[in-house]
């Protein structure tokens, strides 16, 4: 394989690797989400935005990256904490579309309340790592700092999901709730408030995501930043078949390797299509996912 | 007894047409409209006594439907008559959308689904009425009206098959996806869509020439193509509604019914879930396709910005506030978008906001967001739920 | 001791018990009998406060359990075992009897070794799946995973439910000397008579929500009426 080629497709991996890892959070987000609480989070895009946004006002009180970002995370925590206890509570139980319509208003509220507060214009972040690509024998090599910062950051916080889940008491109440809720009270655990933390949790998730996608200096932070990311999301949790945390990043990561050499190769407006269509197929070929063994589906 | 009924009824009906029909003549020369009035006059009075036989209702409840059907459209067309042509333009819209709404309230009425994607569905319509038109411009309206529903409906089927079949969340993601995509599936096709810029419909559509000929002289308002435009608009979701609450009442519309209640019942008794959930969507994207269309005609042309997701976001609230799965609730929805924008700059004014800053112009999201959520919450089934339920507490106390 | 006095719970219209009065002993069980539909599994519930009665009273040592969470409820020593059993299958045996274990205030580690001395099959497949378990190990795992906790009151729905008579037999055995060890105050509630009534020290005979009989197992167990018209034990 001539060398031009070679160097091509492994930028496309990468660049596509970086994508991915983002999808897959927020897909791992509303699989645990779903999971616990049947409610398919249609602001888990715009609810970590709107809290990057408070986080990130702090720069104008020359707050430095971290500050701002770690600030960030906390009011992430609040917000996902109070749409549950406020918003989300009453929709336990209601006919499947009640939540759906709920969360697609609290999506519009948040991103107007944020265009109101903030503009609609892009907002830079000031990245702490450079996106100029590193040169190997004087050519680039398509990874930058920031690039693997990115990369870094998503495979930390996803592991850091998994080794709570796996491993510790918390992790361990937290899935119970999700798959028995009532066993789990019957056994003293609280299901209440680990279901509010489990959307603390993934709000969370979704502020470092956002934090990571508008560090960029090409993209930036606008009240809209998230609306293409959660359709990836969903596509690819779908293709998991919303069950799958596993099934959901490693849908996530493929569907963003697959997308950069669409957007390589034909143009990124065809990425979109290219998405759909894969779900489309997905949907048509493995109904209930392609990483959820047929029993478990949800009835 | 009853015979006897019918009979002075009649005898009453005829009397009024009678008068109807003299009185628009008399006020003819001063408005020229004359003939205009007294039909609408006439075929409204001959609605009310259609609707009012006793027992229609339980014995031709296709008659009883087509009639308050048109005396729907008769009201409207002659408000519209006496309102400015502004209005007229408002309420054209509202009539498409009201028609857009009529199929997400089927879709969930009938099979408790939802689909985002209805501002696609829309431009699918719009868009296929546009290109239509700009390659056979000698198709009649009312053909490229339906060749547009019939793409609706297909493009409904090519999404709907793989989604219905699951239940969960899945169709309202996969439509969500498809709403997001449309943008740029009009930027693929850009040498059909034309690009950015959207189409231009190459004429304008005029009303034919024995409807202006009923009219004393050439200058009457009918001649305007806005109020031309608000009539075809007016007409065609009113049989729209017609067609809808017909496929409400029907077999298929109580099956689907049945499904959103509890589906394991609906399979036992032999129902299959996949093709009538396929079926509900289909109908709903037609319908949107067809709200579409008429948007394209009564603008005159189609622009991309306007079928993006914001507009699914707009339809949804629309129905929740009217009342989802309802009929009525579409009606109500078609009215508040007709004159939403007018009564957002009426707050924008009130309240002294900036009309061109920046919470002026996020307020209808934040509007229309925040009465999504408090409505789903508080009173799922919108305001036509709660007139109803008010209505039945009226008449309970009412009868003890 | 559980404390139970004129309880009455309603489904919407359908009332489920009505003025249910009777007590169960500390070291003692307590046998509920009763068809399908008499309101033993409703009974349970709200002793559980997953259902909130319509009126009376549930005491435990003197404590009222009315209106508690069940969360707290089961921090305060009740340990319930859901007909069905409710072990978590995605969770291997370890697993569950970790989450049993959490929320008490007791050792994990003597704890798991204390429940697999008592129930050596559950040690031996600690590490496996619980889905996999047979019915008999799956109640045997629901039982310890109550027990680890220590609790002061065992709730039991229907054990004996789907197992094969001989698995029965053994498990009423195992009920009774965990009683007794464990000085536990045991509701038992089971469909299958005859099993229950060996084992129990008093039984209490529901029917559409009353209470038919309450008195010593043995006397219930010799009442020819009691026997063929409730619980439908014909010789």
């Amino acid at each position: 394989m001539d060398a031009f080629l070679t160097s091509r497709i492994i930028a496309d991996v990468l660049g596509g690797l970086t994508n991915g890892v983002i999808y897959g959070m927020v897909a791992l987000s509303l699989v645990l989400i779903w999971r616990s609480t049947g409610v398919l989070n249609f602001a888990q895009g715009a609810m970590p935005m709107f809290a990057t946004y408070v986080g990130f006002a702090l720069l104008s009180y020359h707050f430095g990256y971290w500050a701002c970002a770690v600030a960030a995370l906390i009011v992430g925590l609040a917000v996902g904490g109070l749409t549950e206890r406020l918003v989300v509570r009453g929709l336990y139980g209601k006919p499947e579309i009640n939540p759906i319509v709920v969360m697609v208003g609290f999506l519009i509220v948040l991103e107007a309340v944020a265009a109101a507060i903030w503009s609609s214009f892009p907002r830079s972040l000031p990245s702490p790592f450079s996106s100029i690509d590193w040169q190997l024998g004087g050519h680039p090599v398509s990874l930058s700092p920031f690039t693997v910062y990115e990369i870094g950051a998503s495979i930390v916080v996803m592991l850091l999901v998994a080794a709570l889940f796996r491993f510790t008491n918390l992790g361990l109440q937290l899935r119970a709730s999700a798959l028995a809720p009532e066993v789990s009270r019957l056994l003293g655990v609280r299901v209440g408030r680990l279901l509010t933390l489990g959307w603390m949790l993934s709000t969370a998730v979704g502020v470092v995501t956002t934090i990571l996608v508008s560090s960029n200096f090409f993209t930036g932070l606008t009240p809209q930043v998230n609306d293409g990311i959660f359709a990836f999301g969903f596509i690819a949790a779908a293709v998991g078949g919303l069950e799958s945390p596993v099934g959901a990043i490693v849908a996530g990561v493929s569907l963003g390797i697959i997308l950069q050499f669409v957007q390589d190769y034909l143009n990124s407006n065809a990425q979109i299509i290219v998405a759909l269509v894969v779900l489309i197929v997905a949907l048509m070929v493995r109904p209930n996912g392609v990483f959820t063994k047929s029993s478990l589906r949800r009835v | 007894m009853k015979i006897e009924v019918v009979r002075r009824r009649f005898a009453v009906s005829v009397a009024l047409i009678i008068i109807a029909t003299v009185v628009a003549f008399l006020i003819a020369p001063t408005t020229h409209n004359g003939v205009a009035i007294a039909i609408v006059l006439d075929v409204a009075v001959a609605c009310v006594a259609t609707l009012t036989l006793p027992g229609l209702r339980s014995s031709h409840p296709v008659v009883a439907r087509a009639a308050l059907s048109m005396l729907g459209v008769v009201v409207v067309l002659f408000v519209a008559f006496f309102l400015p042509s502004a209005s007229d333009f408002n309420l054209a819209t509202g009539a498409a959308m009201s028609i857009v709404l009529l199929g997400l309230s089927f879709l969930t009425g009938a099979s408790g689904q939802i689909s985002l994607g209805n501002s696609a569905f829309m431009g699918v319509g719009a868009f296929t009425m546009a290109i239509w038109a700009n390659h056979h411009a000698t198709t009649p309206i009312f053909i490229t009206l339906l060749i547009s529903v019939v793409a609706g409906a297909l493009v409904g089927l090519l999404l709907g098959m793989p989604a219905t079949r699951l239940r969960g969340p899945y169709l309202a993601g996969m439509t969500l996806a498809f709403a997001v995509a449309f943008t740029a599936i009009l930027g693929e096709f850009s040498s059909w869509t034309g690009g950015d810029s959207g189409l231009q419909l190459p004429s304008e559509a005029r009303p034919p020439h024995w409807l202006v000929s009923l009219f004393h002289s050439g200058a009457s308002p009918l001649t305007t193509s806005t109020l031309w435009l608000t009539e075809i608009s007016i007409v065609v979701a009113g049989v729209a509604f017609f067609f809808m609450a017909n496929l409400f009442a029907s077999r298929t519309g109580r099956a689907m019914r049945l499904i959103r209640d509890n589906d394991v019942a609906a399979e036992l008794v032999g129902i299959s879930l996949p093709r009538a959930r396929v079926i509900a969507f289909v109908v709903s994207s037609a319908y949107a396709a067809l709200g579409g269309a008429l948007w394209t005609l009564i603008d005159n042309s189609v622009s991309p910005p306007t079928y993006s997701f914001a507009l699914s976001v707009t339809i949804l609230s629309l129905i929740v506030i009217g009342g989802i799965g309802t009929i009525s609730g579409a009606l109500i929805g078609g009215i508040i978008y007709a004159y939403s924008t007018n009564v957002i700059s009426w707050i924008v004014n009130q309240t002294g906001l900036n009309p061109q800053g920046n919470f002026a112009s996020q307020l209808n999201g934040i509007i229309f967001g925040g009465l999504l959520i408090l409505t789903m919450l508080f009173a799922p089934l919108g305001i036509a739920g709660a007139v109803r339920h008010f209505w039945h507490r009226a008449r309970n106390r009412s009868s003890g | 001791m559980i404390a139970i006095d004129n309880l009455s719970v309603s489904f919407g219209a359908v009332q489920a018990l009505r003025d249910v009065t009777f007590r169960a002993e500390t070291g003692q069980i307590t046998a509920v009998l009763g068809a399908n539909g008499a309101g033993k599994t409703t009974l349970l519930r709200t002793v559980s406060g997953l259902k909130e009665p319509k009126s009376g009273t549930i005491a435990m040592d003197g404590q009222a359990l009315v209106h508690r969470k069940t969360e707290d409820i089961a921090r305060m020593g009740v340990g319930h075992v859901p007909e069905g059993r409710g072990v978590i299958g995605e969770f291997t045996v370890e697993e569950n009897l970790r989450l049993g274990a959490m929320t008490a205030k007791v050792n994990l580690k003597s704890g798991l070794e204390e429940q697999y001395d008592q129930f050596p099959v559950l040690g031996e497949r600690r590490k496996q799946h619980a889905a996999k378990l047979s019915g008999g190990e799956r109640q045997m795992l629901a039982m310890a995973r109550a027990l680890i906790a220590k609790p002061s009151v065992l709730l039991l729905d229907e054990p004996s439910l789907g197992l094969a008579p001989l698995v029965t037999a053994q498990l009423m055995h195992t009920i009774r000397s965990l009683c007794e060890t464990n000085d536990l105050t045991v509701i038992l509630v089971e469909q299958n008579a005859s099993s229950a009534l060996r084992i129990a020290h008093r039984a209490v005979v529901l029917h559409v929500g009353h209470v038919v009989a309450n008195d010593e197992a043995s006397v219930v167990a010799g009442d020819e009426n009691l026997r063929q018209y409730y619980l439908g034990l014909v010789e």
